[in-house]
């Protein structure tokens, strides 16, 4: 006897709200095209549900300098072009980002302590290099930040880029950047639904708009906390449907950053046999990592391998048709 | 070190002289140095109880040799010039030592009310069957041919001029016995106490001549802060007089949990319970003398307190309260007779402490609830009682449910570079201009300020961030271009006071770590509620009633607290202040005996919820540790504020960024 199984639909008052990155011409910037990500008004790919007008989308990490520490893997995947950033930028565009994650890491007082000046020089060719929108990343110690990201969002001035990160005791100095020079923002809080709605909420206090406010609430790796960002967003995602506007702005994950922290991707000698595979298991750990997230709701996955590229992409393909 | 002025020492001993009190003590060597000046009789103050972790116990080694443990209150330089902490170094050798006189706290806190406000504050049938009963006796006096001892002539009597059958006597009574009855002729007042509805009577005193027109008891609420007894007439059922004054504990500790260590280190039960006592006994003999009624005429004690103050007044262990799983060795303490525990009223008066629901609801709360008669009310009220823990009682006739939040004593304004406890010379009041951002305060005896008190910490949080001076997540925004805002050595600060205004020549200020220790307490309390009230399957817009107990609870401005989370966004009329519910249920039960069995029934019915075991408490948590919460939609009134205030200053300042 067949069974009529009625598929439960969940009706919900609110929506993601949907941020453009990147402005053309028309809209005063230099950039050949725009990435909207958000929108949806329903769970991840529940399309019978809700609307979902944007797919996920794709930003390539490159970094101003070469990264000698990141995995074997990874640099031999990448090859000669790491020691360039606009040769870099330029390869991840042919790879088919949609975004170029730009990380200004030779400005940590580790690794070159460049300062705005010549960040903005850096910053300044890759526009010139590449026309997908952009997202900077600052080095991630406070005060450096501060000092460059703020030079680096007035050479940006109208290309509406994404800088980050805020944290909820370093916000003000990159908000007020991002209001000056119309940019969009990127809060992040440390796996915690409360602490990410509160530094979204400072953050919209300063006067920042809310479509240009993104959110990212950390990223676990597979294997290092993973479960746990997805319930967390997971968590803000039913709250933005169910109409808490604090909770509504598009999810970023760094998902590269974290999955090739992970001793899985980085050591290839004297681990268990049954790890497999070196060569692939950087791959197969971002790409398990970045596809678990997709469907706890991520707007824009940050990865580093190409085949995760390639592999994530697929993903996304066969979600969202 | 042969000049001391001491001659004759025994082996292994050491003399300490402390300065400049000039006491000696000779102590055995490996002798703690606190403990060295306690038996001295050098007070040295221990907030931390005696453990090293607050620094606030500093001496002077100015000669002779001692052992410091490494703590991190003492720097290297300070080691050099002799500084130790008294609580961590040990005697070497004959030293001498100078200890800082401490500013005694002489003034003693305010009284909540004036004694003859205090009412019985829940309907009563006190005269049903009174505890004490006194009777006026004319006793036939023996001769040969009627050769009666003196205890069943007494019976005899008590039978024959009041009815009395069965009479219970203890040994210190019969002692008393001969004395008494012969003084005045064969004219005696005997003292009987009834216990429930017994109808064996227990003979309490013998005096003589005729006493029966007074009868006396006293009610007491021993505060982890503040000791309160009210004076009672038990004829008539009132408060005679009040008087209040520090809990003696105080130097060996600011908070339980300081309390619990310290009774842990050699007699130190028994001198926390001397402690409390003495405090107990210097405020008989204030209202005794004051009101000309003779201790011993004290024929009945009533306690409340929190679980750890009723172990230590009762001489109870009270190390297991603070470890896992935290049990109390009793929630429920026997009646004693008043000389067991060296209180100087009647020896053989009952001493009755309330009962307690588990180590973190103490009698206190059982009192609390008892006097607010929340347990007779058909609306569902909301008890809390804020002080170092807030506790917090929710229920009405039906049920009630209670849990403890441990808030910190930031709102006793311990914890806080320039807080203080709420005497005069605090800053209890603080308001902050929304343009110039100039704060202009209240003191409390008129004085030039010497710090902030509880209340005003309160409010001084709640105008930084209205007036937006901080940002919701308690940020100091340093961009002001104010002289108000700078960064100090603790970090970004707001000065509420110069130092040219203030007593001691300092600028007073509030530190962005002060901040946040203030909301972490408010968060705490604001968690507990939450997690109270949904634990019940409510929501905070059920409650119909607030009612707020405590000696903080009546500084509490209501409008502040709902600005900055602490207390829930709702009409000020459901918010009720009680006063010291402590005490008002110690008198209750000191009156009528009869609610003795309520406060019984009241402590069974306490469903008690154990916030660290349950999962939704961190995340009620973080969402309260924000200005005034996460969930703006439950301060609405708030909301409205900041959105006119915001308004206001685009309209002032020509900025929309507030």
């Amino acid at each position: 006897m067949p069974v009529t199984v009625q598929t439960p639909v969940e009706k919900w008052n609110g929506a993601v709200r949907e941020v453009t990155l990147g402005a053309t011409k028309a809209d005063g910037g230099t950039r050949g095209r725009t990435v909207t990500v958000g929108g949806s008004a329903t769970l991840p790919f529940l399309h019978f549900e809700g609307a979902i007008p944007n797919r996920p989308v794709i930003a390539i990490q490159v970094q101003d300098i070469d990264p000698l520490d990141w995995s074997p893997t990874l640099r031999s995947a990448w090859g000669d072009v790491t020691k360039d950033v606009l040769k870099w930028a330029a390869k991840a565009v042919d790879l088919g980002a949609d975004i170029i994650a730009l990380n200004l890491r030779s400005a940590h007082p580790d690794s070159g302590n460049r300062g705005p000046e010549e960040i903005a020089e850096t910053v300044k060719s890759v526009l010139g290099a590449v026309d997908l929108p952009l997202i900077i990343y600052g080095p991630g110690v406070p005060e450096k930040d501060n000092e460059v990201l703020v030079r680096a969002a007035e050479v940006a001035a109208g290309e509406r880029v994404a800088i980050g990160l805020c944290e909820q005791n370093n916000y003000r100095t990159i908000v007020a950047a991002c209001l000056a020079n119309g940019h969009v923002a990127i809060a992040r809080a440390p796996i915690d639904v409360n602490i990410q709605k509160q530094i979204n909420i400072l953050m919209s206090d300063m006067g920042l708009p809310l479509d240009r406010i993104l959110m990212d609430p950390t990223t676990g790796a597979l294997g290092y906390g993973l479960e746990y960002s997805f319930s967390v967003m997971e968590r803000l995602r039913l709250s933005a449907l169910q109409g808490d506007g604090m909770t509504q702005m598009p999810t970023i994950c760094t998902i590269g950053d974290e999955a090739w922290r992970a001793k899985e991707a980085k050591v290839s000698q004297g681990v268990p046999e049954v790890w497999g595979d070196f060569a692939k298991r950087g791959v197969v750990w971002e790409t398990i990592t970045a596809t678990t997230l997709l469907n706890a709701g991520a707007d824009i996955l940050v990865l580093r391998h190409p085949q995760a590229v390639e592999n994530v992409r697929k993903a996304i393909d066969q979600l969202i048709a | 070190m042969s000049d001391l002025g001491v001659k004759a020492k025994r082996d292994g001993q050491c003399i300490i002289v402390f300065k400049p009190s000039g006491k000696i003590i000779e102590v055995e060597q490996g002798t703690l140095l606190l403990d060295a000046a306690r038996r001295a009789g050098v007070e040295v103050i221990t907030p931390c109880g005696g453990f090293g972790r607050c620094g606030r116990c500093k001496v002077q080694v100015e000669m002779g040799e001692v052992a410091r443990r490494q703590s991190a209150h003492l720097t290297q330089a300070e080691i050099d010039k002799g500084s130790a902490l008294a609580c961590m170094t040990v005697v070497k050798g004959d030293a001498i030592v100078y200890v800082e006189p401490k500013e005694k706290v002489k003034l003693a806190p305010p009284l909540e009310t004036a004694a003859e406000k205090i009412a019985l504050p829940i309907a009563c049938e006190w005269q049903r069957n009174p505890r004490i009963r006194k009777y006026y006796l004319e006793v036939e006096p023996p001769t040969l041919a009627d050769a009666t001892n003196d205890l069943d002539r007494l019976r005899r009597e008590l039978k024959l001029q009041h009815g009395v059958e069965k009479v219970s006597v203890s040994l210190p009574v019969v002692k008393n016995l001969a004395t008494a009855l012969r003084q005045d002729g064969w004219k005696v007042t005997t003292a009987l106490e009834y216990d429930g509805d017994d109808q064996q009577a227990r003979l309490i005193g013998v005096l003589s001549g005729d006493r029966s027109s007074t009868s006396w008891g006293v009610a007491v609420d021993i505060g982890t802060t503040t000791v309160v007894v009210y004076l009672v007439d038990l004829l008539t059922s009132k408060v005679v007089d009040a008087a209040t004054a520090y809990n003696g504990q105080i130097n060996a500790g600011d908070d339980v949990i300081s309390r619990i260590i310290y009774s842990q280190r050699g007699d130190g039960l028994a001198q926390l319970q001397g402690m409390v006592v003495k405090t107990i006994n210097d405020l008989l003999i204030e209202l005794g003398g004051r009101n000309r009624v003779k201790l011993p005429e004290i024929n009945e004690m009533v306690v409340a307190g929190n679980t750890t103050m009723t172990h230590l007044f009762l001489g109870i262990n009270a190390k297991y309260i603070r470890e896992e799983p935290y049990v109390p060795v009793t929630t429920h303490p026997p009646v004693v007779r008043a000389a067991e525990l060296g209180v100087r009223i009647n020896h053989e008066a009952g001493v009755y402490a309330f009962p307690s629901v588990g180590s973190y609801v103490g009698g206190d709360i059982v009192a609390g609830v008892l006097s607010s008669a929340m347990f007779q009310t058909d609306k569902l009220t909301l008890f809390i009682d804020v002080g170092t823990n807030g506790e917090i009682v929710l229920g009405s006739a039906d049920w009630l449910m209670t849990c403890a939040c441990s808030a910190g004593p930031a709102f006793e304004g311990a914890g806080v570079r320039d807080g203080m406890r709420a005497i005069p010379g605090a800053i209890e009041e603080i308001w902050i201009n929304t343009e110039s951002f100039e704060p202009t305060y209240r003191v409390m005896g008129n004085l030039p300020p010497q710090g902030i008190c509880g209340s005003g910490l309160l409010s001084a949080l709640a105008e930084l961030f209205v007036s937006g001076v901080i940002d919701k997540g308690g940020r100091i925004r340093r961009e002001l271009g104010t002289p108000r805002v700078r960064v100090g050595e603790h970090g970004a600060e707001y000065v509420v006071a110069w130092a040219s205004e203030t007593q001691d020549e300092h600028d007073i200020v509030l530190t962005e770590a002060d901040i946040n220790n203030l909301i972490r307490a408010k968060a705490a309390i604001y968690a507990g509620f939450s997690v109270l009230v949904n634990s019940v399957g409510l929501t905070m817009a059920d409650v119909e009633q607030i009612y707020i107990a405590g000696g903080f609870g009546r500084h509490i401005n209501i409008e502040k607290a709902i600005q900055i989370g602490l207390l829930p966004d709702m009409p000020w009329d459901r918010f009720k202040y009680l006063g010291n519910t402590s005490a008002l249920g110690a008198y209750t039960a000191l009156v009528c005996q009869d609610m003795r069995s309520v406060a019984d029934e009241i402590a069974a019915k306490m469903t008690y919820l154990e916030l660290s075991a349950d999962n939704s408490f961190m995340n009620e948590y973080t969402s309260a540790l924000f200005l005034p919460h996460t969930d703006m939609t439950a301060f609405p009134t708030v909301a409205d504020l900041l959105e006119n205030t915001r308004e206001k200053l685009v309209l002032t300042r020509g900025s929309s960024v507030v």
